[in-house]
């Protein structure tokens, strides 16, 4: 029960609370890019999700057995090699080139796969799938899992990194959406000509990060909630 | 002894996984292979890639593809032209019939002081909207003037000039958006098959006196030009050139001749004899700044 909330409340804190775009500002190129149409940003959210969730994979199993401190494929090769037992090989050094590697090949395959399998969707997003590879939302999920693999008391699990990156790239999605959404109702307003184009989508997208940051402290909410719950 | 575990342990993963990720890849790239006719990669390389959709085409690479499947002829590229539709004939390996490049014609002379029964319209400034009301100008059929063409034109190539919609030949690449633009339906797309050519610049199906009562300057339906040019016909009041009869402005030199009114005109590229009569025309001793110019045209109606 008490892992099932910690779940939630890091579901929720991904999603909505610390919204990738919102929140920490990643993404934002496609997030102003793919944001024209409704349908075009919903697609590109959840290409987005999908490589997230790839990447969160495999970057935890990658980190987990070979990057993060005391990982157990390092040390293994340090004892056959018969080194000293009081040093730790370290290969975080490698992260940033391994996660770019990681994705960089994820999006790859989802390009192949989506090409043969959806050849409409594949129109639509035209030059932006293979951009999803340079999209730092993604990076960022990594990195975050990354962090919370340092610290060798309390590691996070498979489950928790694959929570992130799936609602961190859900947050995205919505994020984008409701971005399309308003954007849509603007191509009919009549904006001043000066803040036409880019500088009226990023005044919208500043109020609706501020519109998101109403968000914070709900997953202290749903522990509380829960933990009432739990003593009925 | 640690640093060079290190090192060669990194080298070693990276290693491994670009092996890995090599076989994974290339076997999805056989088993997700989706077989596209290399002809289709040809024909979008010829291309001019403007994205225009004169073709019919969402865009260059959709009519690339509609051209190496058999489903579209290899001449619909306006802005690519004769020489584009040659090379994708002879990539897809069929004849080609001599086409010439389709450029927009403005069918209308009359700038706005040689319009009559015109109304003091103060509505939105679209000809679309002004097109809605009654009585905004007395010729039902002529250019109103308020630039929707102007606006449609991705290429600068068509300019609201006294009131009259102008077409800069030397910009224009016969996308058509200004004549899906103009809610008149008065540009229409006119092979052209020399630098200038000869074009009925009036719309107006009305006869005579009726003609007379709303332009100056508006064909009035009088046959003088069709009984004196072969390629020409009447249909209805007015005038209509038979293009494909088109050889040569000689054939209507007489018809223009004869037109009472100014509803024939050449129209294009100047021809050096033009350029050759400006040239003598003294420049303006001094040029004021046209402060105009520089104020931006579109007001803000919050």
């Amino acid at each position: 029960m008490d892992t099932f909330v910690t779940i939630v409340q890091l579901a929720i804190a991904a999603a909505v609370i610390n919204n990738f775009v919102l929140h920490y500002f990643v993404g934002i190129c496609s997030f102003l890019g793919v944001s024209r149409r409704i349908d075009m940003a919903l697609g590109m959210g959840l290409a987005v999700t999908f490589v997230m969730a790839i990447a969160g994979l495999l970057s935890w199993v990658f980190t987990y057995y070979l990057l993060r401190p005391f990982a157990p494929l390092p040390a293994w090769v340090w004892h056959m090699v018969g080194g000293d037992p009081g040093v730790t090989i370290d290969l975080s050094v490698l992260s940033y080139i391994l996660y770019i590697f990681v994705i960089a090949a994820s999006v790859q395959f989802v390009e192949m796969y989506i090409r043969k399998f959806f050849p409409g969707l594949y129109k639509a997003f035209g030059i932006y799938l293979p951009l999803i590879t340079t999209n730092c939302a993604i990076l960022f999920a990594c990195l975050e899992i990354m962090k919370q693999l340092q610290d060798p008391t309390r590691l996070w699990g498979l489950g928790e990194a694959l929570t992130l990156s799936i609602f961190g790239g859900l947050g995205y999605t919505l994020a984008i959406v409701l971005m399309a959404g308003i954007r849509e109702e603007m191509d009919r307003c009549d904006v001043p000509r000066s803040l036409r184009g880019p500088g009226i989508s990023l005044i919208v997208a500043g109020i609706l990060a501020m519109a998101f940051m109403g968000f914070a402290g709900v997953d202290r909410a749903i522990e509380t909630t829960f933990t009432v719950l739990m003593k009925k | 002894m640690s640093i060079l575990v290190s090192v060669l342990l990194a080298a070693a993963v990276l290693g491994a996984l670009a092996v890995v990720a090599a076989y994974v890849l290339g076997w999805a790239n056989q088993a997700f292979n989706v077989e596209v006719d290399p002809r289709e990669f040809a024909v979008a390389a010829i291309l001019p890639n403007v994205n225009c959709g004169s073709c019919g085409y969402v865009g260059c690479g959709e009519y690339a593809a509609a051209v190496a499947a058999g489903k579209a002829e290899v001449n619909l590229c306006a802005p690519g032209g004769q020489d584009c539709a040659r090379r994708v004939a002879e990539i897809m390996g069929v004849g080609l019939e001599p086409s010439f490049p389709y450029r927009a014609v403005v069918h209308c002379a009359a700038r706005t002081d040689q319009r009559r029964g015109r109304s003091d319209y103060q509505g939105e400034p679209t000809c679309a909207a002004a097109n809605l009301v009654a009585d905004v100008q007395g010729c039902t059929y002529g250019c109103l003037g308020m630039g929707d063409c102007e606006r449609a034109c991705p290429y600068d190539a068509i300019h609201v000039v006294d009131g009259l919609a102008t077409v800069d030949y030397h910009k224009c690449i016969g996308c058509k958006k200004c004549a899906k633009a103009c809610p008149r339906h008065i540009i229409t797309m006119v092979p052209f098959k020399a630098e200038r050519m000869l074009v009925v610049a009036c719309s107006n199906k009305d006869f005579g006196p009726e003609v007379r009562d709303v332009c100056e300057v508006g064909c009035i339906g009088c046959q003088a030009c069709s009984k004196h040019a072969e390629p020409m016909e009447m249909a209805g009041h007015l005038p209509v050139i038979n293009y494909d009869a088109y050889a040569s402005a000689d054939q209507f030199a007489l018809a223009v001749e004869k037109c009472p009114r100014e509803s024939l005109l050449f129209i294009g590229k100047p021809t050096p004899a033009d350029l050759a009569a400006v040239a003598e025309e003294p420049l303006p001793e001094r040029v004021e700044a046209d402060f105009q110019t520089t104020v931006d045209d579109t007001e803000w109606r919050g």
